[in-house]
């Protein structure tokens, strides 16, 4: 049977990409040392597939068709469709593991989830910013879940953690002996296109990151339910780390590093859960 | 309020390169294109940010000002004069 062997979440945002060479160097020192922290932890644990859990950026959906979750399920799924990216990540096409996302989906729909699927994804700087930054090797398959992140209503933080306990359920029920990995990628707090742009809620972070390091779901959930509306909008993309938390047993969460990044619009997270198979 | 209209052409300017040419050459002509309402047009015309932000989801208008060259510091300042920032929480309108 497959096994969860490491639990991972970063930032990410696309400042990191588009001025990677001119930020000043402290900044970028700091952003380097907590990926690559991500990706030593991640090398470790040597995973055969990871599942990236990511918002989509108005990429492969539009509000005439916005799913809650999709989960790509291809062998294949193309690379970063952004100018800024195609400099730092020129990956045109990334490898999938469609029988792992097919198991992932089914499970889900035996489970009375009802996820929308594709077999081919465009993972834009949300997925790969991460990817890049933390040396995640080109050649390891990825099975994506996306989630809206982005436009209201959106999944809520009660469903992000039943979708954490589903991941694990599916890897743990695969049948092969793969070694399986999660990255939930985004947050913390930022504001984007919106009147409190650049605005960075250190307060409402380091509330998210006890709540993480406490573990204890209703805590969790009643606190992002309660604040998520009222701070920056990207901190919605902490659905992301929710889904992993839950998928990592909401326990053995470690805080990597956490600043305040104006030069990236983002409050900066890095973390990994305690693996079970660890 | 949505606007799908709005939403639908910062969108399609997102994925292809050809309509950001077309647009950058002729703004008005690419909006017939789409069911832009004639407020709407003139906000688009006047690069009138505060006009355009209750309609659109905010990264497409992130995006959109982008598109148009505005500089992020200008895009900023704009926004943060509809609203004081950093406001106390109670204040704070979620917006996708």
């Amino acid at each position: 049977m497959a096994k969860l062997v490491g639990i991972f979440a970063a930032s990410h945002g696309p400042i990191i990409a588009r001025e990677w060479e001119t930020m000043a160097r402290d900044h970028r020192d700091k952003l380097t040392a907590a990926f690559d922290e991500i990706g030593r932890r991640l090398r470790a644990c040597r995973p055969d597939l990871l599942v990236v859990v990511s918002p989509d950026h108005w990429v492969n959906f539009f509000i005439n068709n916005l799913p809650a979750i999709c989960i790509g399920i291809g062998d294949e799924h193309d690379g970063p469709p952004e100018p800024f990216m195609k400099k730092v990540y020129p990956h045109q096409v990334l490898k999938g593991h469609a029988a792992f996302g097919r198991h992932l989906l089914q499970t889900a729909l035996d489970n009375d989830f009802d996820p929308t699927l594709s077999h081919r994804l465009t993972l834009d700087h949300g997925t790969c910013i991460p990817l890049w930054r933390i040396g995640v090797d080109p050649e390891l398959p990825l099975v994506p879940i996306l989630v809206n992140d982005l436009e209201a209503p959106m999944p809520s933080i009660r469903r992000c953690l039943a979708w954490g306990r589903l991941l694990r359920r599916a890897i743990e029920s695969y049948p092969e002996p793969l070694r399986i990995a999660v990255l939930g990628t985004g947050g913390l707090s930022h504001s984007i296109g919106e009147t409190t742009m650049g605005w960075i809620d250190e307060t409402f972070d380091h509330a998210c990151i006890d709540a993480f390091a406490r573990g204890e779901e209703r805590q969790l959930d009643a606190f992002l339910t309660e604040q998520l509306d009222r701070t920056g909008n990207g901190a919605h993309e902490i659905r992301d780390w929710v889904i992993a938390h839950a998928a990592a047993g909401s326990t053995g969460f470690e805080l990597i590093d956490y600043f305040p990044s104006p030069a990236t619009l983002v409050g900066a997270g890095f973390a990994s859960w305690k693996a079970p198979a660890a | 309020m949505t606007d799908y209209w709005l939403s639908k052409l910062f969108f399609d300017l997102q994925h292809d390169a050809q309509l950001v040419t077309d647009y950058r050459a002729d703004m008005a002509a690419v909006m017939e294109r789409y069911r832009i309402k004639p407020e709407v047009r003139r906000a688009l015309m006047d690069d009138d940010v505060a006009a355009l932000s209750p309609l659109v989801n905010a990264y497409l208008l992130r995006f959109y000002f982008q598109v148009r060259g505005m500089p992020q510091d200008e895009f900023m300042a704009r926004l943060h004069a509809m609203n004081p920032p950093h406001p106390a929480p109670a204040a704070k309108v979620g917006h996708g």
